[in-house]
């Protein structure tokens, strides 16, 4: 399927001489039509940066950003701003317009399309009643929750009729329940209207709960993408480990003795793998850490082990424990 | 001075000019202020527009030297006395209105003086508004002009009454000022009478006049901008 969106090697600094920051360095990613793409980070990976070059907010200073193949970066203001109502966006810190009631800022995007109030109020309230709120629509924001600015401010940004949602940072200062209902409400315009949803976040647990796809950015790099499953199951970069596992991650710098990181998929490993290979292979590994995650529903396990001294017991242990299904063990170096 | 009433034929007099002439003062005094705030706007609002929009970081960004000129002319004009200021404009009145003295020639000074006050308050106002906002606004794929009219301007609307409500009462100063050079109104009244004539009642009641004037407008100001912001949680 042709990516709906395709981001080429892009790049972009931030500042000059000392104060220079590289906030995005030569990242590429494909977006499907229909996905719900997760890009995860600590804070300032270059999260922000990156789905603001999406929409142009931020102008890269090199690469391509193409949307149904076609590159914003080369269109003209006024073409741009037309690609813009194709592609929404939510904030971390809603950006509601004060002055305004909540019907009124959710005809915002119609009257900018130049769309009669008349059918913009009339839009407005079917929006109102997809995101819960219709007994809102006369509050202005100051009179509403969190949690209600952010259903207002989602349903402002399905008024244009996107094909695209970018969140940054949507849920972020939301408590966990309400966290929950948005998630709930941006998986449900994913699969009701067929939107494509681009979610940033630091936190795990939205990518594991909605997403589809991930990418994580360290330090302005894609450090890893894939599937949510796989990547959080058992992720090959360190940025991953660290942000999947942060506490099997962390003491192991510390330690000066050979050890392995096991990943378990739990669905398939029901055998006490490490009890067995004791008595199979005669061979006692310590436990030195461990960490179980639950992504989609299903368990995923990590684990760091110590390594016998002897170099071709330790070839034993690694090639005993790969050799059962749903388990992937490697021997770690210096940092997890 | 504060010997006012002391000979009953000087305060019957100066009643007298108070009765036949406050009334006409008080008028001309707001005509001229309707006047001057009007064309103050029109000059300083797209003015203040401009040094938030033009800026570098702006979202509109202008030439350096334009946006470098357009400052440099506003704090010049700030920073001239305004007695000054008037003096020096003064022969512009006469291409501009067609007379040099009364009322109406004291307008074009009045404004040149007063728009860059209000460049600077809209500007003040307008760096207010949450910078996410217009974000919000320009990820919808908002123009310029659409977020000044549509975002910008009705998000800073409490605010720019407020600045407005000071502007009132500056300009209101500066006409009192401008009796000096002909300017009709109670400053006028004030200066005419009271310091070249010690007419002492006539000159309090002038002041007085302008006193009221300008605690009607402040606290006229102060509640429409307090009843039009809607971030205020507790509006009856
Ligand atoms: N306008 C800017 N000017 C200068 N530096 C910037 C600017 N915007 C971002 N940066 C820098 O770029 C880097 C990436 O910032 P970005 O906001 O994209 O991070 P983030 O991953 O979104 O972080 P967070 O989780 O804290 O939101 C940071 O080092 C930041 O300081
Ligand atoms: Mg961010």
């Amino acid at each position: 399927m042709e990516p709906i969106i395709e981001i080429q090697k892009l790049s972009k600094t931030f500042g000059s001489g000392d104060g220079r920051v590289a906030a995005l360095q030569d990242v590429s990613v494909q977006i499907q039509p229909g996905e719900i793409f997760g890009i995860i980070g600590l804070s300032g990976a270059g999260k922000s940066t990156l789905v603001r070059c999406i929409n142009l907010l931020e102008r890269p200073d090199e690469g391509r950003v193409l949307f149904h193949g076609r590159d914003l970066t080369e269109l003209k203001p006024k073409q741009l701003r037309m690609q813009r109502r194709k592609i929404s966006m939510i904030f971390q810190s809603f950006n509601l317009l004060d002055q305004r009631t909540s019907l009124d800022n959710i005809c915002f995007p119609l009257e900018l399309a130049g769309v009669s109030r008349k059918d913009a109020r009339k839009r407005a309230m079917e929006l109102l009643e997809t995101v819960g709120l219709p007994d809102k629509a006369s509050a202005y924001p100051v009179q509403l929750s969190g949690g209600q600015k952010q259903r207002i401010a989602i349903a402002r940004a399905l008024a244009s009729d996107p094909e695209v949602l970018l969140c940054d940072e949507a849920t972020s200062a939301l408590d966990p329940k309400t966290t929950d209902s948005i998630l709930k409400l941006l998986q449900r315009i994913n699969r009701e209207r067929g939107i494509t949803v681009i979610i940033i976040t630091h936190q795990m647990s939205v990518i594991e709960q909605i997403c589809n796809r991930v990418a994580i950015l360290d330090s302005g790099v894609v450090a890893e993408i894939g599937p949510v499953e796989s990547v959080f199951s058992n992720p090959q970069s360190k940025a991953g480990r660290r942000l999947v596992s942060p506490d099997v991650a962390q003491p192991v710098t510390h330690w000066e003795i050979p050890t392995a990181r096991i990943a378990f998929n739990a669905a398939m490993t029901e055998e006490p793998v490490i009890a067995m290979l004791a008595a199979d292979k005669g061979i006692c590994v310590s436990i030195l850490g461990a960490d179980t995650r639950n992504v989609s529903g299903k368990a995923f396990g990590t684990m760091l082990i110590s390594l016998p001294e002897d170099v071709a017991q330790r070839k034993i242990v690694l090639d005993y424990l790969n050799a059962h299904e749903g388990v992937s063990a490697e021997e770690v170096t210096e940092d997890v | 001075m504060f010997d006012l009433f002391s000979d009953p034929a000087k305060v019957a007099q100066q009643l007298e000019i108070i009765t036949s002439e406050y009334g006409f003062a008080v008028w001309e005094t707001l005509y001229a202020l309707a006047l001057e705030v009007i064309f103050a706007y029109v000059i300083g609002l797209p003015a203040g527009v401009l040094l938030v929009t033009g800026e570098k970081e702006g979202i509109h960004p202008l030439p350096g030297w334009l946006m470098k000129l357009l400052n440099a002319v506003i704090n010049l004009l700030r920073s001239v006395p305004f007695l000054i200021l008037m003096i020096i404009v003064l022969p512009l009145s006469k291409v501009l209105v067609g007379t040099k003295v009364g009322t109406v020639a004291t307008i074009p000074p009045m404004v040149i003086a007063a728009f860059p006050l209000v460049a600077r308050m809209v500007e003040t106002s307008l760096r207010e508004v949450d910078h996410g906002v217009i974000e919000a606004a320009q990820s919808m794929g908002a123009s310029t002009w659409q977020i000044v009219t549509k975002v910008m301007l009705p998000e800073a609307t409490p605010s720019l009454i407020s600045g407005g409500t000071i502007t009132l009462g500056t300009i209101l100063g500066y006409g009192a000022m401008a009796g000096i050079i002909g300017g009709g109104g109670l400053g006028k009244m004030a200066i005419n009478y009271g310091y070249y004539n010690f007419k002492f009642i006539v000159m309090w009641a002038a002041v007085i006049g302008l006193i009221l004037l300008v605690q009607i407008f402040q606290s006229a100001g102060t509640k429409i901008a307090a009843s039009c912001d809607k971030r205020l949680k507790n509006r009856s």
